[in-house]
């Protein structure tokens, strides 16, 4: 099994989903490149969600076809699941076990071995802060601390292509930051990342490629500074002279 | 650089794929397993105070105004039913819970990520709810023997007939956790389904005391077989061929548990 570079990391094409009568897809084509930094901007509900969870095979689509690296998602799920890491913007994290276990357990699904599991359990817990809390229950810890689980749970398996959707939602200015960094640095290493966001700040910061979704169809696709010169057109900027002051309340 | 140093192999993961994801399988059936054991209040202890109880109430207060059935006292003989009862429950409510809680809490996902085959998921949830039947059995035999000495006549028929009998059950509790949308679906199937079935099946009675109508009807229901089964375990004694339980159980359980493959590979209630 040998995955030339010039393949794509996923090749969507003419993908329709339908929930009843609702188009929640409308023919999307994309193409990610090996070793980029895409992000799927769009406001909510339009279709962002639904297009990563169909690229995992977590939604069933109505028409199209969707290639990881090659592969269909339809016929290859047992080998897109190991290429494939996923941060999902619903926190979906059982409640019975501690951090450590939990992890733990999710690492052996994809059959990493003990001793690399450990390695990487250290090595992600403490990148993300998360190593003092390890024996707590998931349930106890903040939005902010479930947000760096589901990321480390996405990274453990050292995926070829990492899937964030929405990673940022709720995680206060420092922690962002330092995601931003550490995402970065992964692309660097050569993991291609697809990010979910609102924030068009967000994926100029990050990204290389932009592709703007709309009520189910992408209005736009291309290099980001392309993307954001065009965008930057329809925005008003509203610049305040003084600091808002803050109401104050009895 | 020539293409073939562009070309990234990925036959590591090719080669090791196979042990890998039985590696899989028996993480998600250790950590379903740690789940029950963690509740063992909830999980384990109550069928066994229960059966406990049937003991006392049949055994020692009513059981010696009823005459004996094929030689034995009336406890001894409903022993092996109060075991399957206790067993199925377990497996059912298992495999109904777990499969219930991860679609609402989206957890399946999590599983449904990951490299495992659907058979492989299914099978993991089913050997988690064969553990909890077959532990809560040995211990209310562990109870049958120290309270009214329950004999044992072949220990491997009775393993084997409490682990297919288990395996029927968490089957088809992960159908109804699939199926469920609320709690109370869980337990309509319990109420209407599972009861009935088993005091319906010989439990209570031997089926050579029914007029010949309900002698049919009761061949019709499958716990009749497991509760055949056992009765041949402890007892050594059977109303219908060991063999043809056996194969009639093994049946039941193999359809279930291709209906619940069949039912993950198409998304049903898991996938939108």
């Amino acid at each position: 099994m040998n995955i030339s570079k010039a393949v794509a990391a996923l090749e969507i094409s003419g993908l329709h989903k339908y929930y009843g009568s609702f188009h929640a897809l409308k023919g999307i084509d994309l193409i990610v490149n090996r070793g980029s930094f895409f992000g799927l901007l769009g406001a909510n509900g339009a279709g962002k969600s639904t297009s990563i969870h169909m690229i995992c095979g977590l939604t069933k689509k109505t028409q199209g076809s969707i290639k990881v690296l090659g592969y269909e998602v339809e016929h290859h799920h047992e080998i897109i699941s190991r290429l494939i890491g996923l941060s999902q913007q619903e926190f979906n994290l059982d409640r019975f076990f501690p951090l450590h276990k939990l992890l733990r357990y999710h690492g052996r699904l994809y059959g990493i071995g003990k001793k690399i599991l450990d390695h990487r359990l250290d090595e992600l817990m403490s990148q993300f802060g998360l190593w003092e809390y390890r024996n707590q229950l998931t349930h106890r810890l903040s939005g902010g601390f479930k947000r760096r689980i589901m990321l480390v749970r996405a990274l453990l398996h050292d995926p070829e292509i990492l899937i964030l959707d929405e990673p940022s939602a709720g995680v206060d200015i420092e922690l962002r930051i330092d995601l931003w960094r550490y995402l970065k640095k992964l692309n660097q290493e050569g993991k291609t990342i697809i990010l979910t966001t609102h924030y068009l700040e967000e994926a100029q910061s990050l990204c290389d490629d932009i592709a703007l979704l709309r009520e189910g169809e992408i209005i736009l696709q291309g290099r980001k500074d392309d993307i954001v010169s065009k965008l930057k057109g329809n925005l008003i900027n509203f610049f305040l002279p003084n600091p808002l002051e803050t109401p104050h309340v009895e | 650089m020539s293409s073939k140093d562009l070309t990234l192999s990925l036959s590591a993961h090719a080669a090791t794929l196979s042990q890998k994801k039985w590696a899989g399988f028996f993480s998600l059936s250790l950590r379903e397993i740690e789940r029950f054991l963690t509740m063992k209040s909830m999980t384990v202890f109550p069928p066994l105070i229960s059966t406990a109880l049937y003991i006392i109430v049949f055994g020692f207060f009513m059981g010696r105004q009823i005459v004996d059935i094929h030689g034995f006292s009336y406890i001894m003989f409903i022993l092996p039913g109060l075991l399957l009862m206790s067993v199925t429950m377990n497996a059912f409510m298992n495999a109904s819970s777990i499969l219930y809680m991860a679609r609402y809490d989206q957890t399946i996902q999590d599983v449904l990520l990951s490299p495992l085959s659907y058979f492989q998921i299914v099978s993991a949830y089913t050997v988690s709810s064969i553990v909890r039947g077959v532990l809560v059995g040995v211990l209310v035999c562990v109870a049958g023997v120290l309270l009214v000495r329950m004999p044992i006549h072949s220990p491997a028929i009775l393993l084997l007939f409490l682990m297919i009998s288990a395996q029927v059950f968490g089957s088809f509790g992960i159908m109804i956790g699939l199926r469920a949308e609320h709690w109370e679906h869980i337990a309509i199937y319990i109420n209407f389904v599972v009861t009935p079935l088993t005091f319906l099946g010989g439990v209570f009675y031997s089926v050579s005391l029914l007029p010949p109508w309900l002698k049919t009807l009761n061949l019709l229901n499958p716990m009749f077989y497991m509760v055949n089964g056992l009765r041949y375990g402890i007892l050594g004694i059977s109303e219908v061929s060991i063999l043809g339980s056996f194969l009639i159980t093994l049946l039941l359980g193999s359809t279930l548990l291709g209906i619940t493959v069949y039912l993950f590979k198409i998304g049903y209630k898991l996938k939108t």
